[in-house]
């Protein structure tokens, strides 16, 4: 299998990505809940893994 | 007026509707495609063969973890079947192409034992994980790293989808 390389935003999108729908999917019942509520687990993951991002730049160097 | 065999008729009718309405609610299926409830005309044995048993729902659950998605496929939650099976099986992929670690049974420290109970929860796909990256894992960059994690994820989120297929199989809202 050939190696595959991500960025560390490319790796943090896909990870939001399929864990969000996975969340929607099994946490909500109504297909229109599921969607909002994928999309707001979505949103979520980014907001909070760029605020780490920036919270631990003080301490990178 | 009614006679009293048409008044029991009537009562029958009520409350076998009411009995699928809350099975409906139970299974969490009202208003959906996924309806796994008893038809409002079944006899009582019927009934009584379609209840809920700890057994089958252990068995469902089994289903679900050794294969991603086919408890919730027993239950004909075929949605969530196919959103759970292509969820971790992509994790997999993802996570065995970056070249994560794979862990093995044995392991000599903590972390070791608790990453391969969670790449175990993967069920089947922890052998297809390792069929999948022949060439060892490499953690000695990010994507490494960010495959192991996608690894454990898999199988932490099979064990979950297992576990709803078990309170679902269970009748309880899930």
């Amino acid at each position: 299998m050939t190696p595959l390389h991500f960025s560390h935003f490319q790796a943090l999108l896909l990870f939001a990505l399929l864990i969000s729908l996975a969340f929607g999917t099994l946490g909500r019942r109504k297909p229109v809940e599921r969607v909002k509520y994928a999309a707001w687990s979505f949103a979520m993951f980014l907001l909070v893994g760029i605020a780490l991002g920036w919270l631990m730049f003080p301490f990178s160097r | 007026m009614l006679s009293w065999r048409a008044q029991a008729r009537d009562t029958t009718t009520v409350s076998d509707e009411s009995t699928t309405n809350s099975a409906d609610e139970l299974a969490g299926t009202s208003g959906s495609s996924e309806v796994h409830a008893a038809p409002a005309n079944s006899s009582p044995r019927q009934e009584e063969n379609d209840a809920p048993s700890p057994a089958r729902a252990v068995a469902v659950a089994l289903a679900g973890w050794m294969l991603p998605g086919l408890g919730q496929a027993l239950l004909k939650m075929w949605g969530r079947a196919m959103a759970i099976f292509l969820t971790v099986g992509c994790l997999v992929y993802l996570g065995a192409g970056m070249r994560g670690n794979v862990f093995a049974p044995g392991g000599e420290d903590a972390f070791s034992r608790l990453g391969y109970l969670a790449d175990l929860g993967t069920g089947s796909f922890y052998f297809v994980a390792r069929a999948l990256e022949v060439s060892g894992a490499d953690v000695s960059h990010a994507d490494g790293d960010y495959g192991t994690r996608f690894l454990a994820t898999a199988g932490v989120l099979n064990v979950l989808a297992a576990l709803h297929a078990y309170e679902a199989a269970r009748g309880r809202k899930a």
